[in-house]
C-alpha cells in the first residue's frame, strides 16, 4: 500500500503538482433502527475508496475513486491534477500551505470494546432496552425511534511531503427520538449519545438513556410557553456546548472568518466578558467525538484556545488558512469520508469551567429561564445565532419553577458573550454532528453559565 | 451505463444465499464542480461515486447491505451480507412485501446529453461570470462562497417481484452566498441559486440577485415588536415547512401517531386559497423521475386542495401498513449521517412540493401586508417541533414594510408561531412561483405572526 501511494504521488509531482495527498479508507459500518420496537433493518456496509487532492498552479483539484489499485489511483490523481490546472489560471491569490513536520505514524484511539466483536443480536438487545424503557416510563409515550450506528474507518494518509499516517477512527452512536401525547398536546424530545467504542452502553445503561429522554417529553406535556423578549437566563451544560459551537465556533473557523465573519479583524481584541474562556480541542475531553490524533492533513491533534478571559486569541485553521494568516495550522482539517475534501471543522468545543455552584448561578435571578436541553442550533456569519430549546424551566426568585416548552433563543454572539456573568463548576459534554456541506462527528460542552439577558422567543 | 444486469445478478445471489424476497438498488453518479471562496475560484472537483444496496428478507426480517465496490465479487459479497444481516435481525411484524411490477410514466426534460459532455473549463467560466455579475452590483459585496455543479446520475432498482425501474438524470446548478460590508455594518450571508435539469445556466442572474440581497441588507433600521402581517419568501416558507408540514404529511408520521393530520382527511386544515401537491413527474422538476428509489412509479399526489386535507406521502412499507397505495415517494441515503444514495433502506421524502400560485403581483402582496415585514430567509427552522408545528426562528435577511413599501432591513428579530395555524392565515398568494429547495411556491402573505425584538 505504502509503495503504491508514494509511487502515485511521485507521478503527479513529476507532472507538475506542487503538493498532493491521498487519503485511502476502508470503512465498515453497522446501522440499526428501531421504530416502536420493530427492527426497520439491520444494515451492514463495506466501503473502500480514496480521496485525492492536488495543489497545482495555485488551485486545488480534487478527485475520488472507489478502487485502491495503482492504476485507478493514478487515473484519479491525474484527474485531480487536471482539475487543479483548470482552476489555476483564474486564481489571483495562489493557495499556499503552512509548513508542517513530516510524520510517519500508526495510531489508534484507546477503545475498550471494538463494536465488530459485539454480536448484532446484542446490539439489537440494547436498543430494545432503550425502547422498552421509554414506553415503560409513562403511558403518554406514544412513539419511539432508536437509531444506532457504529462506523469504523481504517485510514491511510500519504502526502508528497513524505508524511504517511495510518489511523483508525471509530464512532459508536445512539440517537433516540420520543413522542408523547396527552389531551391533544403532542411533545417530543431527542437524545444523542456516543463513544469511540461499544463501551457506550456500559458507561450509561440503555434504561438511563430511556429515562432521561422520556422525562423531557412528559415534562413538556405539562409545560407552558415562555414570555418572549430579553430575559436573564442560566444556560445549562447541554446548551452551553451548542452555543459555543454554533454561536462562536463557526465564526472562529478561519475560512469563515476570512470570508467576512463577525470576527474578521478582531484577533487579539476583547470580544467577551472576562469570565469567558472557550477552546476547541482534539485531545480533551478524551471521550469526546472530536478527539482525533491527526487531522486529515496530517497535522497532530491539539488544543486551540479561541477566547481567553474574554480576548479572542485564536482561530481554527487548516494549512491553507494558516499560511494566509501567517500562523500555524491547528489540526482542524477534517473530511466526512473519502467522498469529500477536508474542511475546517470543530472537534471538542467547550466553555472553560468557573467556580459557581448551580444554586449560586440561579440565586440572583428574580425572573428568568433555565435553558436545559437543545433541539438544534444555527449561526450566520454576521454573528446571529439561534438555538432551539427543547426543555427549559422558569426561574422564579432564584429557584427553578414551572417547565417551559417551545422556547428558542437568538442573539448576536458578541453581545451575548459580553453578557456572561458567571460560569459554573459542573461540566457536561454532548456528542453531536455538524453539517457544513459534509457531516462530521464532534462534541461540545462546558459548565452552566448565567447571562444577564438573552432574546427568548416562544409561540 | 446500464446497471440493470448488475442488479439482476445481485438479487439472484441474494436468493441463492437464502433470501425469500430481495431488492437491489444501484446509484451511479458523476459530478464536476467548481467552488468559489472569497471571491475567487479555488477548487475544481471531479467525483465519481457508484454503489449498490441490497435489501434481503427472510420471514419478515429485513437485512440491508451496501458497498461502493461495483464488481461481480463486490456485488456477490454484498448480497451475502444482506442475507446475513437479515438472519441477524428480528421479525418486523408490520412487514408485508416489496413493491409489485408496474408501468412507469415518461417524465420529460430530466436528462440532457449536453450536461454529460460538460467540462470543468465550462464550470470555471460559469463561476467567473457569476462572480463578476455580483461585483458589478456593488463593490462592497464579497462573493464569499458558491460554485457551479453538474451531475449525472443513474438509478436502477430491481426486485424479486419483477420490478425494474430506471432513471437517468442530469442537473446543473449555480449558487452564490454573498456578504456586504459598510463602515459600520455587515450584512448576513445572503444566498441565491438557480438549478435546472437541462443546460440552462443563469450565472449572471444568480450573481446579481445574491449581491442585491446583501447590499439591501446592510442598512438596518428599527424593528417593532408585536403581531404583524408577514410576506414570506419561498426560501423562508421552505425552511419552515421542511421541518413542520413536510414531516407531518408523511405517511410514516401519520401511521405512527406523530402527525397532527392523522384521521383528518377531508377536513379543512388551511385557508381555502391553499392547494398543495407533490409532483414527482413534473416536467423538468429538480426531483422528477419515472421511478422512486424502490421501483415505484413517481406520481402527482394531491395533499391539500382548497384548504381540505386530501392525502399523505407514502413509500411501499408504510402504504401497505395503512392499506394505502405507495405514492412513489421512497428516497434513500442521507439522513443524519450523510449516507450515500445507495446506503439505506427507503424513507419517505417529497419530490417537487408545490404550493399552487395565486394571482397577486409583487405590489399587491406588499400592499396586503401594509405594515409588517418581508422575510427572505429564516435561521433555526430545523429546531421546530414537527409534532406540534411550533417554530421560533431568527430572520436573515428581512425587511420592514411600511405603508405597503419595503423601507429598511432589520436585524436581531425573531418570529414565533405555529406552522399549522399559519396555513389558515395565508391571506394572499403571489402569481410567480420558483424553486426553493424541494418547494415550488409563490410568495405568501401570512395575516399575522408574533414578532419578537430585542
Amino acid at each position: 500500500m505504502k509503495d503504491t501511494l508514494f509511487s502515485v504521488l511521485d507521478k503527479v509531482k513529476n507532472l507538475g503538482a506542487s503538493y498532493a495527498e491521498i487519503r485511502a479508507q476502508r470503512n465498515n459500518n453497522t446501522l440499526i433502527t428501531l421504530k416502536e420496537g420493530q427492527v426497520e433493518a439491520v444494515t451492514l456496509a463495506n466501503e473502500t475508496g480514496a480521496a485525492i487532492r492536488v495543489l497545482a498552479k495555485g488551485a486545488w483539484g480534487f478527485s475520488t475513486t472507489n478502487s485502491l489499485t495503482r492504476g485507478d489511483l493514478e487515473k484519479s490523481a491525474t484527474s485531480a491534477l487536471k482539475m487543479a490546472a483548470t482552476a489555476g489560471p483564474s486564481v489571483r491569490e495562489p493557495v499556499k500551505l503552512a509548513p508542517v513536520k513530516t510524520v510517519e505514524d500508526k495510531v489508534k484511539l484507546a477503545v475498550k470494546k471494538d463494536p465488530k466483536n459485539i454480536d448484532v443480536s446484542t446490539k439489537i438487545e440494547n436498543l430494545l432496552r432503550v425502547n422498552k424503557g421509554c414506553f415503560g416510563f409513562d403511558k403518554r409515550i406514544k412513539s419511539v425511534t432508536v437509531s444506532y450506528a457504529d462506523l469504523t474507518t481504517e485510514q491511510t494518509l500519504a502526502t508528497t511531503e513524505g508524511s504517511f499516517i495510518e489511523q483508525q477512527k471509530m464512532f459508536v452512536w445512539n440517537y433516540t427520538w420520543v413522542t408523547g401525547k396527552s389531551n391533544g398536546i403532542m411533545a417530543s424530545a431527542r437524545d444523542e449519545t456516543g463513544a469511540h467504542g461499544y463501551e457506550l452502553f456500559d458507561e450509561e445503561p440503555p434504561e438511563q438513556i430511556a429515562e432521561r429522554v422520556s422525562k423531557k417529553v412528559t415534562q413538556q406535556l405539562e409545560a407552558r410557553t415562555p414570555r418572549s423578549g430579553l430575559q436573564p437566563a442560566v444556560i445549562g451544560t447541554n446548551i452551553v456546548g451548542v452555543f459555543a459551537h454554533e454561536a462562536l465556533g463557526h465564526i472562529c473557523e478561519a475560512d469563515l472568518t476570512l470570508s467576512g465573519s463577525a470576527l474578521m479583524g478582531k484577533l487579539g481584541k476583547k470580544i467577551a466578558s472576562e469570565k469567558v474562556t472557550i477552546y476547541d480541542s482534539a485531545l480533551l475531553p478524551k471521550e469526546g467525538f472530536g478527539t482525533i490524533i491527526y487531522d486529515d492533513e496530517g497535522v497532530p491533534g491539539q488544543k486551540t484556545v479561541l477566547i481567553k478571559d474574554g480576548v479572542l486569541v485564536g482561530l481554527m485553521h487548516n494549512r491553507e488558512t494558516a499560511a494566509k494568516m501567517n500562523t500555524k495550522p491547528t489540526g482542524n482539517a477534517r473530511a466526512q469520508d473519502f467522498r469529500y475534501p477536508p474542511l475546517i471543522r470543530m472537534r471538542n468545543t467547550c466553555f472553560e469551567r468557573g467556580d459557581h455552584t448551580f444554586e449560586e448561578l440561579l440565586e440572583t435571578i428574580r425572573f428568568g429561564y433555565y435553558l436545559e436541553a437543545f433541539r438544534g442550533g444555527q449561526a450566520n456569519l454576521d454573528g446571529t445565532f439561534t438555538v432551539g430549546v427543547q426543555s427549559a424551566y422558569e426561574i422564579v426568585k432564584g429557584e427553578l419553577g414551572n417547565p417551559v416548552r417551545n422556547a428558542g433563543i437568538s442573539g448576536n454572539t458578541l453581545e451575548t458573550l459580553e453578557h456572561v456573568e458567571a460560569c459554573g463548576k459542573d461540566f457536561g459534554l454532548e456528542m453531536g454532528r455538524c453539517g457544513k456541506g459534509q457531516y462530521m462527528f464532534q462534541s461540545s460542552g462546558g459548565p452552566p453559565i448565567r447571562v444577564k439577558s438573552i432574546l427568548i422567543g416562544g409561540a | 451505463m446500464d446497471h440493470t444486469e448488475f442488479c439482476r445478478k445481485a438479487i439472484d445471489a441474494a436468493v441463492r444465499f437464502g433470501a425469500r424476497e430481495a431488492e437491489t438498488l444501484v446509484v451511479s453518479g458523476h459530478s464536476v464542480s467548481v467552488e468559489i471562496e472569497r471571491g475567487e475560484i479555488k477548487t475544481c472537483t471531479d467525483v465519481w461515486d457508484s454503489g449498490i444496496g441490497v435489501r434481503a428478507l427472510i420471514e419478515g426480517k429485513v437485512g440491508f447491505a451496501y458497498t461502493n465496490t461495483l464488481t461481480d465479487e463486490g456485488v456477490k459479497k454484498t448480497a451475502e451480507q444482506a442475507v446475513k444481516a437479515s438472519r441477524a435481525s428480528l421479525r418486523d411484524k408490520n412487514w408485508k412485501r416489496l413493491p409489485e411490477k408496474t408501468r412507469y410514466p415518461v417524465v420529460k426534460d430530466t436528462y440532457d446529453k449536453r450536461l454529460v459532455e460538460f467540462t470543468p473549463d465550462e464550470a470555471v467560466t460559469l463561476c467567473q461570470r457569476m462572480i463578476s455579475s455580483a461585483l458589478e452590483v456593488d463593490k462592497r459585496v464579497l462573493p464569499a462562497f458558491g460554485g457551479t455543479e453538474v451531475s449525472v446520475q443513474e438509478t436502477v432498482c430491481v426486485n424479486t417481484n419483477g420490478v425494474e425501474g430506471r432513471n437517468m438524470g442530469t442537473s446543473l446548478g449555480c449558487g452564490l452566498g454573498t456578504m456586504a460590508r459598510s463602515e459600520t455594518q455587515v450584512s448576513p450571508m445572503c444566498y441565491e441559486f438557480k438549478a435546472s435539469r437541462l443546460y440552462k445556466p443563469e450565472p449572471e442572474w444568480v450573481g446579481k440577485e445574491a449581491a442585491r440581497l446583501a447590499v439591501e441588507s446592510i442598512n438596518v433600521g428599527e424593528a417593532r415588536e408585536g403581531k404583524f402581517p408577514i410576506l414570506l419568501d419561498q426560501f423562508a416558507l421552505q425552511s419552515i415547512w421542511m421541518f413542520t408540514l413536510i414531516p407531518s404529511i408523511r405517511g410514516d408520521m401519520v401511521s405512527r401517531g406523530r402527525s397532527i393530520f392523522r384521521d383528518r382527511i377531508g377536513e379543512g386544515v388551511a385557508d381555502e386559497g391553499v392547494s398543495v401537491y407533490d409532483d414527482g413527474t413534473l416536467q423538468g422538476g429538480l426531483n422528477s423521475g419515472s421511478t422512486d428509489m424502490e421501483g415505484v412509479p413517481r406520481q402527482k399526489t394531491p395533499l391539500i386542495e382548497r384548504g381540505i386535507l386530501r392525502g399523505f406521502l407514502y413509500d411501499n412499507y408504510w402504504a401497505r401498513i395503512e392499506g394505502a397505495k405507495s405514492t412513489g415517494n421512497a428516497s434513500r441515503g442521507g439522513g443524519g449521517l450523510g449516507l450515500p444514495p445507495y446506503g439505506s433502506v427507503p424513507a419517505i421524502s417529497p419530490t417537487n412540493f408545490q404550493l399552487v400560485s395565486g394571482t397577486a403581483s409583487e405590489e399587491e402582496l406588499l400592499s396586503e401586508v401594509g405594515n409588517g415585514y418581508y422575510v427572505r430567509g429564516v435561521q433555526g427552522a430545523h429546531q421546530s417541533n414537527p409534532e406540534t408545528g411550533e417554530f421560533c426562528v431568527a430572520l436573515a435577511p428581512a425587511w420592514r414594510i411600511e405603508k405597503g413599501e419595503i423601507t429598511h432591513a432589520v436585524k436581531g428579530v425573531m418570529i414565533a408561531g405555529n406552522a399549522y395555524e399559519m396555513m389558515k392565515k395565508f391571506s394572499l398568494l403571489g402569481k410567480e412561483t420558483r424553486h426553493a429547495g424541494m418547494l415550488i411556491a409563490p410568495k405568501a402573505v401570512v395575516s399575522e405572526l408574533n414578532v419578537v425584538t430585542k
